[in-house]
């Protein structure tokens, strides 16, 4: 059997585990340092230390990470990057970045160029090309000194013609510069698409530096297998493509957590709960995979069209300051500082870990420093911890039909009691590093979307060719061709038109080629 | 509160107010805020004008946008169609617009004459042409109160423009909407002109006011939906829409919808907390009919409200998802939709509900 070793670098630890097979072989946890590869490096140490077979073994590496995310809410680490937008008339008074926080659009640069062509939903061109003004806008990208670009075209997800003779363009002038097309990242939304590629192209250079960093750390310990990123759905990219997607891996963490439930409990149908030091995040498994969120997703202010988990943030965990004798809970935790402030610590802030640790649930600190807590907070604490995570629960569930819960994270041992209106609660072996399972275990994908419409493709020929690119991608990401499977054909009629045109997406997946 | 103006900071909370009123339908207003926010930050605040002060010879035209929401996602306005819309519109009929006027206070439309009102330094009438949002042109009050649909201009983003004359209301809602393919899915246009006289029969009045203030009460306030009830009915009471009543409060259990002829249909079911029967919602585009088995709850042209309980802010029909929290209101219609020529537009039967109209008590 192969060796996979699985890292989840967090914003207090960094967890690795190392999995043969379904067996855990090792698993810890390290702090997450400033410069998060040293952390990388104290935890793949630890790991590997407790590997009982050699090191060769390792056939690879899941690293799952919060930095791109970070940097994009801390305004840090972004390049300077051009945005250009292929749609004019359409949109004129509605440049790249107008509604971004303003902060975010000056780490950028604010290089703005618009461009008339694209195309209409009906895949004709929305305006004649202008190759002059094309020829404008590649010299003011020259002069700004820029190294990386974001080109975004109206429906590029239906034709990216356009995207791609930009881009071609930019290359044969500026073969240095780097260039994201929208059409790269998918999605319907010309707005949240281009986001996407802007905030994509901004984080080139960082990925540059971390991925190779990551690199240059297995290489130190001697690890010759190849490396790859989880990205927000789950699912793997290998290096090459996680320097080319950065933003990809935006909600990895969460998603990360979910799968790393399902793979301990071998159930894809179940709602998992993943509680913190501040936060619960509730989500919801569905053939294994998150439940995705309908709506548009912020990243730093910034709405983007990326396929993220539906989570809900409850304001409940670890560190959560108990108020009201026991009947309030969170939102605001005391969070790292729990082994300085807590009573059981020595400090002098009730936490929800004191009121567990007070019912005998959770050996941490000194139980002897609550002999004094009124029995009846401890109570009414414990009930109104386990109404809110029944109520956020009851919030999750899609159907009438009963989910099993499956409680994962630091904070599981929290829960004691029943939960109301749960049939089933499951705390796996090894739920403190659930996501680094989560990260180990993923699989590769692929996705397309196609618009079907009368005189155009059929809604067959559609599904077809839509399949046929996500196939496409699925390998290029490092799927085995025998394991691809078609997880989701999803239809969107486009309201209002009289003639029946859909949006057509296809999503495979398959396991991992590791030889 | 009645404004005589209306400026950059209004606008968020008039959108959120119109997504209100739009009672499921009407779009994502998102990009026409931003237009029309860049507008009035450039250009300063737009004058309304109360339905009432209208002279008789004031010559009135709605201005809006008829088409795929969807479509507008990917290709964006240019910003100047609804004033190109207006300018042909005053070359081909020779006169010049007084006033301007919104299609319906519902989704995008709600805003979309502010950037010709805006870019023109002329007044934007307080008031619209359903109170509500519904699908269909003939169904706009205009219509109903006689108003001719044409003389009519088209426009699209590339400056493509199409004149239309004809005086059949329901023939004008097929010839616009086949027109909006043709013209790339989403189109602009000025019709339905009147005079002060007509306008002052054939406008909802004061909807512009009233969805800027419900709009404010949605952002500003606290509290869940059930807490902040009291506050939504208080500003119902003193308006021409009258009773608000909460009809259920309880989880979507069931979510059934598909695209036919066009338009999102379907059917949501409620199953209310208190253990009582569910109650199904029926679909499309907006929320029209509400029943407890064969009891009807409330009725189009009655408006039918989904708000999130936990945020008390209204559900667009195309963000609904099984397991949502919610409180359904029923709101009384703007007198306008009460009179039996307005409901031989606008009854449940015209939707195909086997049910007649019920105002809400």
């Amino acid at each position: 059997m192969t060796l996979r070793i699985g890292i989840d670098v967090g914003g207090t630890h960094t967890d690795a585990v190392l999995v043969e097979g379904d067996n855990v072989l090792a698993a810890v946890k390290a702090r997450t340092s400033v410069d998060v590869e040293a952390g990388v490096v104290a935890a793949l140490e630890a790991v590997l230390a407790e590997s009982p077979r050699p090191r060769r073994a390792v056939r690879a590496v899941m690293i799952g990470t919060t930095q791109f995310t970070n940097a994009v809410v801390a305004r840090r680490d972004l390049a300077p990057t051009a945005i250009v937008r292929i749609s004019l008339p359409a949109g004129r008074e509605l440049p790249p970045t107008l509604d971004w926080p303003a902060e975010l659009a000056t780490a950028l640069g604010g290089q703005v160029y618009m461009l008339p062509g694209g195309r209409r939903f009906d895949g004709r061109a929305l305006a004649a090309d202008d190759p002059a003004a094309t020829a404008r806008v590649i010299e003011a990208i020259a002069a700004s000194g820029v190294g990386t670009v974001a080109v975004t075209s109206a429906f590029s997800a239906l034709d990216p013609a356009p995207e791609r003779a930009f881009a071609a363009e930019l290359a044969a002038r500026l073969p240095q510069v780097r260039v994201v097309m929208s059409h790269q990242l998918g999605g319907h939304g010309i707005l949240e698409r281009e986001n996407a590629a802007a905030l994509n192209a901004a984080l080139l250079p960082l990925a540059e530096r971390v991925i190779g960093a990551f690199e240059r750390a297995l290489a130190d310990r001697g690890l010759a297998c190849p490396l790859y990123v989880s990205q927000n759905d789950g699912t793997l990219m290998a290096t090459g493509f996680a320097r080319r997607f950065p933003a990809l891996t935006f909600a990895s963490g969460p998603t990360n957590s979910l799968r790393g439930a399902s793979l301990l409990t071998g159930l894809a149908e179940a709602i998992v709960v993943d509680i913190g030091g501040t936060t619960a995040d509730i989500g919801v498994l569905r053939q294994g995979f998150p439940r995705e969120s309908g709506t548009g997703v912020l990243v730093g202010g910034v709405r983007t069209n990326f396929r993220m988990p539906d989570i809900l943030a409850l304001g409940l965990g670890g560190g959560s300051v108990v108020r009201a004798g026991g009947a309030r809970l969170g939102p605001d935790s005391v969070g790292h500082a729990l082994e300085v402030q807590a009573l059981a610590f020595g400090g002098d802030t009730l936490t929800v870990t004191d009121i567990a640790i007070a019912e005998g649930q959770l050996d941490l600190g000194e139980r002897a420093r609550l002999a004094d807590l009124d029995p009846a907070v401890v109570a009414r604490a414990g009930a109104t911890l386990h109404a809110m995570l029944a109520e956020a629960i009851d919030r999750m569930r899609t159907r009438r039909r009963a989910l099993p819960v499956i409680l994962v994270g630091g904070g599981a041992s929290l829960v004691y009691q029943p939960l109301r209106g749960v049939e089933e609660v499951i705390r796996p072996p090894y739920a403190h590093v659930a996501n680094a399972l989560g990260a180990a275990h993923a699989e590769v994908s692929g996705e397309a979307e196609r618009l079907a419409r009368p005189g155009g493709l059929t809604r067959a020929a559609a599904i077809e060719e839509a399949t046929r690119a996500a196939q496409a991608q699925a390998l290029a990401a490092g799927a085995a061709a025998s394991s691809l499977r078609t997880v989701d054909v999803a239809e969107t009629q486009l309201a209002y038109l009289a003639e029946a045109a859909a949006r057509i997406r296809v999503r495979v997946i398959g396991q991992l080629c590791l030889q | 509160m009645i404004l005589d103006s209306i400026s950059t900071g209004d606008i968020a909370a008039l959108c959120r107010g119109s997504v209100f009123l739009a009672t499921g339908g009407g779009g994502d207003p998102h990009v026409c805020q931003l237009l029309v926010e860049r507008a009035l930050t450039t250009r300063g605040p737009v004058a309304l004008a109360a339905v009432e002060t209208l002279p008789d010879d004031a010559w009135v035209i709605p201005i809006g946008e008829v088409g795929a929401p969807t479509v507008s996602l990917e290709q964006l306005p240019a910003g100047d169609e609804p004033v190109l819309a207006l300018d042909r519109f005053e070359r081909h009929t020779g006169r010049r617009a007084s006033h301007l006027v919104s299609f319906e206070i519902g989704g995008a439309n709600s805003v979309v004459p502010l950037l010709a009102a805006s870019a023109r330094g002329i007044p934007l009438v307080d008031g619209d042409g359903m109170g509500r949002a519904l699908p269909e042109a003939q169904m706009m009050t205009f219509s109903i109160e006689g108003v001719a649909p044409t003389p009519a201009v088209a426009v699209d983003h590339l400056g493509n423009v199409v004149i239309l004359e004809t005086t059949d209301p329901v023939l004008y809602e097929l010839q616009v909407r086949q027109l909006a393919v043709a013209m790339g899915g989403m189109i602009f246009t000025a019709e339905h002109a009147m005079t002060g006289r007509e306008a002052r029969r054939a406008i909802v009045p004061g909807t512009l006011s009233f969805a800027v203030a419900l709009g404010r009460i949605l952002l500003g306030g606290q509290g869940d939906a059930e807490q902040r009830l009291p506050e939504l009915a208080a500003v119902f009471a003193g308006s021409q829409y009258g009773a608000l009543r909460p009809l259920c409060t309880g989880k979507l259990s069931d979510l059934d919808r598909r695209t036919v002829g066009g338009f999102d249909v379907g059917e949501l079911t409620i199953a209310p907390f208190d253990g009582s029967a569910a109650v199904t919602v029926a679909l499309r585009n907006e929320y029209l009919l509400a029943r407890r088995g064969e009891e009807v709850l409330a009725s189009v042209p009655d408006l039918l409200t989904l708000l999130d309980l936990e945020t008390a802010q209204p559900i667009n029909a195309e963000r609904l998802r099984y397991g949502q929290r919610v409180l359904l209101l029923g709101i009384g219609c703007p007198p306008h939709y009460r009179t039996a020529k307005a409901l031989a537009r606008v009854a449940p039967r015209c939707f195909g509900f086997d049910v007649d109209y019920t105002p809400l008590s």
